[in-house]
C-alpha cells in the first residue's frame, strides 16, 4: 500500500470520476437515470395522493403530502437501480445461445460509489425520520387544542356506537361531527379487537376490550365519510362500516336536540 | 478457465449426447461391483429396525397413536365444557406427532444409544440412504442431499396448497358481494393461506438448498450433525397435517397473526394451528442450530470468512435470526393453549393477562421473520448474479455487512405493527427510527447487486431474469414500507389492502422469485437435469406479470381504503379488486407451468453437466451425479469464488487437500470423475 495525502487521493478520485463521466456508457445510464427519475417524480406527484382521495382534515392532508413527498423522495433512488439494470438488459446483454465467450471487468469495489451510496442512503433516511416526527407532533396535538369535544367511540361485533358524555349522552350508530370543531375520541370494545377508521380523516387506533385508547381530529370539510373496521374481528368483519357525518355547528345542534341531547 | 471447464459448459449446449445410464446406473453398478469385490462393506445388515421404517410406518403409527390418545382423552374428559373439545383435539394432534416421528424412527437412534447397543457404521451407512434407490427419500435418511430433495418437495406441496387457497379467496373477491366461499370459509382461510404461506417462504431457500447446496459449497462431507437434520424435515412433515386439519375443525378464523381474545373465541381449528407452530418451531430451531454449527465449524480448509460465498452468509443470517425469534412465537402459542384449554389468563385481559403482551410476542417473531424468509432469497440471488453476469461480485464487504446490518435492526422494529394498538404510544417514534434505518442496510444489498450487474456480460437465463425481477419488485415492497414506517401514514393505511401488497412485493416479489431463481439456478446440480429455459420464460413472465397486476391493483383499493381481510366490499373498490383477481389468475396458471417444468424437467429433462453456468462455487466442481461423501479429496480453498476476469487463464480457487483423510469406504467409487479431473491439476 502506498502512503497517499489526502490531497493526491483526492485529485486522483477527481481524475478518475473525469474519466468515469466521460465514458459513453455512464453518459446513457445517466439519461436513462434522468428519464426514470422525472417518470417517478411526476407519478409520486399525481398518484399516490390522488388515489387516497380529497382529505376531510388537515390530519389527512398532511399524511398524503407525506405520500408524495416520500414518492418524489424515492424516485431518484429507484431511478438508479432500474436505470443501471434496464441499461444492462439493453446493452450489455450477451446475445446468442449458450453462455457468454469472455469474462466482465474484474471490478471488485470503489470506495466512493460505496460512500455515497450509504452518504445519500443515510441522509434520505434523516430526513424521513425528521419529517415523520414533525408530523407526529402536529397529529398529536391536532384536537387537544381549543376546548375539544369527546366522543365515546364503543366497537362490539360488528357495530359500531358513538356516544357524547358532554352532550347530555346522546347515544347514535351514526357518527355526527360539527365541522372544524376538534374531537377527541375514547374508544373501546366489548368484545374482541377492533379498529376505528376514519378513512378520509386520516385516523385510526384499535378499539381494545381491556383499555381506552385514543385519537383525535379536526374535520374541516362538510359531508359523509366512511367508518370501517380495520383489525379482523370475527365472521362479519368486513360489514362492520357506518358513517361520519360531518355538519355545520348549528346542524350539530340541530341533531343533538332531536336526539334528546343539548349543546 | 480450464479446457476441462470449457468443455463441461459447452456441454450445456449438447447435453442430448450424455446418455441417462450415466447419471445412475454406472454408479450404482461399479458400487455393486466394489461390494461384490469386499471393497465396501455392504448395507446388509445395517439399519437394523430402520430397515422397516418409513413414511407408511411413520402415518401409521401417528393415526394409531392419535386415535388412541383421542379415546382415551374423549372418554375421560366427556363434558359440555368447550374447553374440553380443545383439550381432546390438542391431545389427539400432540399423540399423532410422537406417533409419527416413532413410526419414521426418529428415536431408534436415542433409545438404542439408551440401550448401549449404538449405531454401527453399517447403520450409519443405511440411515445416510446408501443404494436406496428412491426409497430414501421416504425414510429417515441423513444424507444432507436427500434432506435437501425432501425440503424442496415439501416447500413445493405448501405453496401449492397455500397458492390453491389464494386463488379461492381471489374468486370470492372478483366481484363484490359474492357468495363464492361465503364470510365463515372466507375468513378461515385467510389465516390458512397467511400460516401456509409464511411456513412455506420461511423453508424455501433454506430448506432446499441451505441443506443441499450449503454443505458442498462449503467443502464438507455432509452436515454437523446428519440426525438432527432428518429430524428437522420429519418434524416439519409431520406439522404438515397437523396445520391441515385446522381446514377441517373451523379453519383458522383469526388471520395467521391469531391476536387474543379473537383466538380464545376461535373454534378448534385454533389447535391445529398453535400445535403445528409449536412443532414447527421446534423443527427449525433443530435446523438452525445443525446449519449454524455446520458453517461454523465444517467449512474447508482455506475458506476463511472473506472467501465464504455470500449465499452462506444468507443462510446462517436467515437460521440465527429464526433461532431467537421462533422461540417468541411458540411460547405464544403455548400461552394460547393453555388460555384455551386450562384458564390460563395469559391474554385474557379480565383474568389479569394482556393481549398488549400476545401481540407484542407474535410480532417480536413476526418481523425479524419476514427478513428470515428474505435475506436467504436475495441473497441467493446476489449468489447466481456474479456467475451470470460473468463479474465479480461487487462489494462483498459491504454485502456481509448489510446482511449484518438487517439482521440487527430487524430485531428491534417489531412495534411498527402496533403504531394503531394503543400500546405505548411514546415508543411510535424510536420504532420509527429503527425501522427507517433499515433502509440503509436494505438499500446496500441493491448496490451490491446493480454493482455486479454494471458492464457486466448478462446471460439472461430464468435465474438471471429473476434477480431483474427481484430489483424491480423489492423496490415497491421497499419503497412502500418506507410509508408505512412513517406512524401517521401508518393511522391511515394499517389494516389496509395497502399492507398486503406491501408485504407480498417482499416476501413473494423479492422472496418466492429469489427461490425459484434458486431453483432454475441449483435445479442441475440437485437433480442432474436441467429445467427447460423456454417453458421458464413463459412462467417467469406470466408469474411476474400477473403478480404486478394484482398487486398493484392491490395498493390502489388499499390507498382508497379497503381493509384487508374482508370476504366483500363496497362498489367503490369493485374496479381495483376485479384487476387483482384476473392478475392473480394469471399467478397461479405460471406457477403451474412452474410445477409442470419441475416435474417434467426431472423425469426428462436434459441431463446437465457438472458444471452447467460456468459457476466457481464448490457445488459445481463434484460430478453429477454427486457421490454420498460430496468430495473423493476434501478441497483446499486458495481465493474467493468470483474470480471473473482476472487473469486468464484463471487459476483455480482451490485445489486438493493433501491432508484430506481418505475416505473410500463412503464414497461410491467410480460414481464419476474425480476433482482433480474436473478441473484440471492447479498451475
Amino acid at each position: 500500500m502506498r502512503p497517499m495525502t489526502i490531497t493526491t487521493s483526492m485529485d486522483h478520485m477527481a481524475t478518475r470520476t473525469r474519466g468515469f463521466s466521460r465514458r459513453r456508457d455512464v453518459r446513457q445510464v445517466v439519461a436513462l437515470w434522468a428519464v426514470l427519475t422525472v417518470l417517478g417524480v411526476v407519478f409520486g406527484l399525481f398518484v399516490p395522493a390522488r388515489l387516497m382521495g380529497p382529505p376531510a382534515s388537515p390530519t389527512m392532508r398532511g399524511i398524503e403530502d407525506t405520500m408524495t413527498v416520500f414518492s418524489v423522495a424515492a424516485a431518484p433512488v429507484a431511478a438508479v437501480v432500474w436505470a443501471v439494470a434496464l441499461y444492462s438488459l439493453l446493452v450489455w446483454r450477451h446475445k446468442g445461445a449458450g453462455p457468454p465467450e469472455t469474462d466482465g471487468p474484474a471490478l471488485r469495489t470503489s470506495r466512493p460509489a460505496a460512500v455515497l451510496w450509504i452518504l445519500l442512503s443515510s441522509v434520505l433516511c434523516v430526513f424521513l425520520l425528521v419529517w415523520g416526527l414533525a408530523e407526529m407532533g402536529s397529529v398529536a396535538t391536532a384536537g387537544s387544542r381549543n376546548n375539544p369535544m369527546v366522543v365515546n367511540v364503543t366497537g362490539n361485533q360488528w357495530v359500531w356506537t358513538f356516544d357524547y358524555p358532554d352532550k347530555g349522552g346522546v347515544q347514535s350508530d351514526q357518527l355526527y361531527l360539527p365541522v372544524d370543531q376538534p374531537v377527541v375520541f375514547h374508544v373501546r370494545s366489548k368484545d374482541v379487537i377492533h379498529s376505528f377508521w376514519v378513512v378520509k380523516m386520516g385516523i385510526k387506533v384499535d378499539a381494545n376490550p381491556w383499555e381506552v385508547t385514543q385519537t383525535s381530529v379536526v374535520p374541516n370539510k362538510l359531508g359523509t365519510f366512511d367508518i370501517r373496521c380495520a383489525e379482523l374481528c370475527g365472521l362479519l368483519h368486513a360489514d362492520m362500516e357506518t358513517s361520519a357525518h360531518v355538519v355545520s355547528g348549528a346542524g350539530f345542534t340541530q341533531w343533538l336536540q332531536a336526539h334528546g341531547g343539548h349543546a | 478457465m480450464s479446457s476441462a471447464e470449457l468443455a463441461s459448459r459447452s456441454g450445456c449446449k449438447r447435453t442430448e449426447v450424455m446418455h441417462d445410464d450415466c447419471r445412475t446406473g454406472k454408479g450404482d453398478t461399479m458400487s455393486e461391483a466394489m461390494v461384490k469385490h469386499g471393497a465396501l462393506p455392504t448395507a446388509e445388515g445395517g439399519g437394523g429396525s430402520m430397515r422397516h421404517l418409513n413414511a407408511l410406518t411413520a402415518v401409521a403409527g401417528g393415526v394409531a397413536l392419535a386415535a388412541l390418545g383421542w379415546l382415551i382423552s374423549h372418554h375421560f374428559m366427556q363434558t359440555d365444557d368447550p374447553e374440553t373439545s380443545d383439550q381432546v383435539v390438542l391431545i389427539t394432534l400432540g399423540c399423532w406427532a410422537v406417533g409419527f416421528m416413532a413410526g419414521i424412527g426418529a428415536f431408534a437412534g436415542p433409545f438404542r444409544w439408551l440401550l448401549g447397543n449404538d449405531l454401527t457404521h453399517a447403520d450409519e451407512m443405511h440411515l445416510a440412504g446408501k443404494d436406496q434407490g428412491v426409497g430414501r427419500y421416504f425414510r429417515f435418511t441423513t444424507d444432507h442431499k436427500v434432506v435437501g430433495v425432501q425440503y424442496l418437495i415439501v416447500t413445493m406441496v405448501l405453496l401449492a396448497v397455500g397458492g390453491t387457497l389464494a386463488m379461492l379467496m381471489r374468486t370470492n373477491l372478483i366481484v363484490p358481494h359474492s357468495n363464492f366461499l361465503g364470510p365463515q370459509t372466507y375468513n378461515s382461510l385467510v389465516g390458512l393461506h397467511g400460516i401456509i404461506m409464511v411456513i412455506a417462504t420461511i423453508i424455501m431457500v433454506t430448506g432446499p438448498f441451505g441443506n443441499f447446496i450449503l454443505p458442498i459449497m462449503i467443502g464438507a462431507r455432509d452436515m454437523a450433525f446428519p440426525r438432527l437434520n432428518a429430524l428437522s424435515l420429519w418434524l416439519l412433515v409431520a406439522a404438515v397435517p397437523v396445520l391441515l386439519s385446522a381446514g377441517f375443525m373451523g379453519g383458522i378464523p383469526t388471520g395467521w397473526s391469531a391476536y387474543a381474545p379473537l383466538a380464545d373465541q376461535a373454534t378448534p381449528g385454533m389447535d391445529g394451528y398453535l400445535m403445528a407452530i409449536v412443532i414447527f418451531a421446534i423443527s427449525s430451531a433443530v435446523a438452525g442450530a445443525n446449519i449454524t454449527t455446520t458453517v461454523l465449524t465444517m467449512r474447508a480448509r482455506g475458506m476463511t470468512w472473506t472467501r465464504t460465498p455470500i449465499f452462506v452468509y444468507g443462510v446462517v443470517a436467515s437460521v440465527g435470526l429464526a433461532l431467537p425469534a421462533l422461540p417468541m412465537f411458540m411460547a405464544a402459542q403455548v400461552e394460547l393453549a393453555v388460555d384455551r384449554t386450562m384458564e390460563g389468563q395469559f391474554f385474557i385481559a379480565s383474568g389479569g393477562g394482556s393481549p398488549w403482551l400476545y401481540q407484542n410476542l407474535f410480532w417480536l417473531f413476526g418481523h425479524p421473520e419476514v427478513y428470515v424468509i428474505v435475506i436467504p432469497a436475495v441473497v441467493a440471488l446476489m449468489e447466481l448474479t456474479p456467475v451470470f453476469a460473468r463479474k465479480p461480485l461487487y462489494n462483498f464487504n459491504a454485502a456481509v455487512l448489510g446482511i449484518v446490518g438487517i439482521v440487527g435492526l430487524s430485531i428491534m422494529v417489531w412495534a411498527h405493527h402496533m403504531y394503531a394498538s394503543g400500546w405505548a404510544p411514546d415508543l411510535n417514534g424510536p420504532f420509527m427510527l429503527t425501522t427507517e434505518m433499515i433502509s440503509v442496510p436494505t438499500g446496500v444489498l441493491f448496490l451490491v447487486v446493480i454493482g455486479t450487474i454494471w458492464r457486466g456480460r448478462i446471460w439472461t437465463t430464468v435465474a438471471m431474469m429473476s434477480v431483474y425481477a427481484m430489483l424491480w419488485n423489492f423496490i415497491i415492497g421497499g419503497v412502500t414500507g418506507i410509508y408505512l414506517s412513517d406512524v401517521p401514514a401508518d393511522y391511515a393505511l394499517h389494516g389496509s389492502m395497502f399492507v398486503t401488497a406491501h408485504f407480498h412485493y417482499t416476501l413473494m416479489g423479492a422472496g418466492l422469485t429469489g427461490a425459484i431463481g434458486a431453483l432454475y439456478y441449483w435445479f442441475p446440480k440437485m437433480t442432474g437435469r436441467m429445467l427447460s429455459e423456454r417453458v421458464g420464460f413463459v412462467s417467469f413472465w406470466l408469474v411476474q406479470i400477473g403478480f404486478n397486476v394484482t398487486f398493484l391493483g392491490m395498493f390502489a383499493v388499499g390507498l382508497a381504503g379497503q381493509p384487508r381481510r374482508v370476504f366483500t366490499y363496497p362498489h367503490m373498490f369493485a374496479t381495483g379488486n376485479f384487476i387483482s383477481t384476473i392478475g392473480a389468475y394469471f399467478i397461479g396458471i405460471g406457477m403451474l407451468i412452474t410445477l409442470y417444468n419441475v416435474i417434467s424437467s426431472w423425469r426428462s429433462g436434459l441431463v446437465a453437466p457438472a458444471n452447467p453456468w460456468g459457476g466457481k462455487t464448490l457445488e459445481w466442481a463434484v460430478p453429477n451425479p454427486i457421490p454420498l461423501a460430496n468430495f473423493e479429496v476434501l478441497p483446499v480453498v486458495i481465493s474467493d469464488a468470483y474470480g471473473y476476469g482476472e487473469g486468464d487463464p484463471q487459476p483455480p480457487h482451490w485445489r486438493a487437500d493433501p491432508h484430506s483423510p481418505a475416505t473410500p469406504e463412503l464414497v461410491p467409487a467410480g460414481a464419476g470423475t474425480t476433482i482433480s479431473d474436473t478441473e484440471g491439476s492447479p498451475q
